[in-house]
């Protein structure tokens, strides 16, 4: 651990994602850059915390459509779209929180689902005089340009994405360093001596929920700024899985994880997609590898390699 | 037995536990005095564990009252008990095997000496209080320095017992509550649990669960026979092991020429 100290790793970090940024085109390094920031937050659920959450997209659409409602009928600054997004994300886990936290983690697993579907049908039937249904909010043109760093710009809208993640990943690295991390490890493990020393499983899990899922929400902020629109697309059934599987593909409670993760989920669809079609079931089989192989995933299998290589050369 | 007791600190009035038709605990009373070193002995099966479960507020009992220095602490949860100062260990040893040794002395002794709200958690990392002198003593008390940075999931058994015992001796609980806390140790790692332990005599009650009477017969004040959910004697070491209910049901301990060997399963 001492070896691969946290600087290498937020240099590593950087040092990939401005390879993408350079190599690859923008729209495939901001999809990247968003989708590592909403793994992130599941990976820390999953690593972490203990739960595994097929509902996800409901926090993302969550952020995604309070910064569209915003956007759309309120106001034209892309950064309070993002706070209220943010802050709409905050209120949802304090709302479902509680519920939720207290269950065991298969059917945490499954009430997320629900509500993902729920919010799904919300969105597309029940509100959709205000969400216009299935068309979605369009709202790229309402969106003013912001001094300094204009996120309504792609290329800049990376560099914001790019600092953002960065923040986050960086607390995610606090978070694991410090009690409460502790604690969340503890509670995942051995729920009752975590009670018999005094401290409370629920409020371990639900702070663990919020900052998870505020996360998220702040992804579904930043997808929804990018795309300029928000459909019920968004949570659709058929995504739920997608930032488990990332992160399981990217290796469970690593901090590398998510973004190697995410690089690679969206490399098979954008790239593979082209060439053989069927990225899904390749992923699929790459998935059933990865577990059969010891469930370490992507980057928990690379690691150990790494950090060979640089405890050689440098310590 | 010790002459002068403190008051009351853990008091059961008809605490029953039921599993189906079992009836685990049966109307126990029990009374344990501040700075008392009790045990509690019985064959497997007797109860021991579900009455420490009891007290502890593992689950609630079917019947009965538990007090804690005259409070009713019946339904209170066990992280609650343990902000009043009661402490336990498991009979199947308990402890957060992802975690480094020193981390889980850690999060016990911050539970117990420092701000532990969840802003605390959060504004404190683990490092900052690795080097804790209390932290560092008890590593060195219970000879656990070899394996401070492993993770507890690599420790062998007898390790990891005496970390569990580690973690509870380090918060300093009012009352700590041992349920079989030398099973699987080597003699001399008894010995050396039993010394740390002495030296806790008159600032802290302890109340044990052990098999192996033998080793604890100098130590106690005081012992409880269980039988089968019940309560059948209660007082001197001596006292309760020439009770004639106790060799008549508790027919497991083997009595040989030099007294009381052993209580097996
Ligand atoms: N959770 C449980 N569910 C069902 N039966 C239990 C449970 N815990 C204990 N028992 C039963 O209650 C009785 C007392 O067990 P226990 O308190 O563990 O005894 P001891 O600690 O004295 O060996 C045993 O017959 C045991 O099988
Ligand atoms: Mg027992």
């Amino acid at each position: 651990m001492n070896t691969f100290r946290w600087w290498r790793g937020i240099l590593l970090a950087f040092f990939l994602l401005a390879i993408i940024r350079v190599f690859l085109p923008l729209p495939f390094s901001n999809e990247i850059i968003i989708f590592s920031i909403y793994v992130m937050g599941c990976s820390f659920l999953l690593g972490r915390v203990g739960f595994i959450s097929f509902g996800q997209p409901a926090y993302l659409a969550t952020g995604a459509y309070a910064t569209a409602f915003y956007l759309f009928y309120f106001g034209a600054n892309p950064f309070i779209g993002i706070l209220i997004g943010v802050v709409a994300g905050l209120v949802m886990s304090l709302i479902v929180g509680p519920l939720f936290v207290r269950l065991r983690s298969d059917y945490f697993a499954l009430v997320n689902l629900a509500l993902a579907v729920i919010f799904y049908y919300t969105m597309q039937k029940v509100l959709a005089p205000i969400t216009q249904g299935d068309n979605g909010l369009w709202f790229l043109a309402n969106m003013t340009s912001t001094p300094i760093i204009d996120i309504t710009r792609p290329k800049e809208f990376f560099t914001f994405a790019f600092l953002a993640a960065l923040a986050i990943w960086a607390l995610f690295k606090y978070l694991n360093d410090t009690l409460y991390g502790a604690c969340a490890l503890a509670s995942k493990v051995n729920e009752d001596k975590v009670q018999f020393l005094g401290y409370s499983n629920f409020k371990i899990r639900f702070f663990g929920f919020i900052v998870a899922n505020v996360t998220t929400a702040f992804a579904g902020s930043l997808y929804a700024i990018y795309l300029g629109f928000v459909s019920p697309e968004i949570t659709s059934a058929h995504r739920c899985a997608d930032p488990v599987v990332v992160t399981i593909l990217g290796g469970v409670g690593t901090l590398y994880g998510p973004l190697v993760g995410a690089i690679a989920f969206t490399g098979m669809k954008d790239l593979i997609a082209g060439l053989i079609g069927n990225w899904e079931l390749f992923i699929g089989f790459l998935l059933v590898f990865i577990m059969l192989a010891g469930e370490k995933g992507i980057w928990g299998s690379l690691e150990p390699q790494l950090k060979k290589v640089f405890s050689g050369k440098r310590v | 037995m010790s002459t002068n007791l403190g008051a009351e600190i853990i008091k059961t009035v008809g605490v029953t536990k039921r599993f189906g038709e079992l009836v685990a605990v049966n109307k126990v009373d029990y009374l344990l005095h501040e700075n008392e070193v009790a045990g509690i002995i019985g064959a497997n099966g007797s109860g021991k564990t579900t009455f420490f479960n009891l007290v502890t507020g593992y689950f609630p009992p079917d019947e009965g009252t538990v007090y804690y220095k005259g409070e009713d602490i019946t339904g209170t949860p066990p992280e609650q008990r343990v902000a009043m100062g009661m402490m336990r260990t498991f009979q199947l040893t308990s402890t957060f095997d992802n975690l480094a040794v020193i981390d889980n002395l850690v999060l016990s002794y911050f539970r117990a000496y420092q701000k532990h709200s969840l802003f605390h958690l959060f504004t404190n990392t683990c490092k900052k209080h690795r080097k804790n002198e209390k932290i560092q003593a008890i590593v060195e008390t219970f000879e656990l320095q070899d394996v401070a940075d492993r993770e507890v999931r690599h420790l062998g058994l007898g390790e990891k017992r005496r970390l569990e015992i580690a973690m509870a001796i380090l918060a300093e609980p009012k009352v700590l509550l041992l349920d079989e806390p030398l099973a699987g140790l080597a003699e001399n790692e008894i010995k050396a649990v039993l010394s740390v332990l002495r030296r806790h005599i008159g600032t802290q009650t302890i109340l044990i669960v052990e098999h192996k009477i033998s080793h604890v017969e100098d130590f106690l004040q005081r012992l409880t026979v269980m039988h089968e959910g019940r309560v059948i004697a209660d007082g001197g070491y001596e006292e309760c092991l020439r009770d004639p209910e106790v060799r008549r049901s508790y027919w497991q301990i083997d009595v040989s020429e030099d007294g009381v060997e052993e209580a097996c399963s």
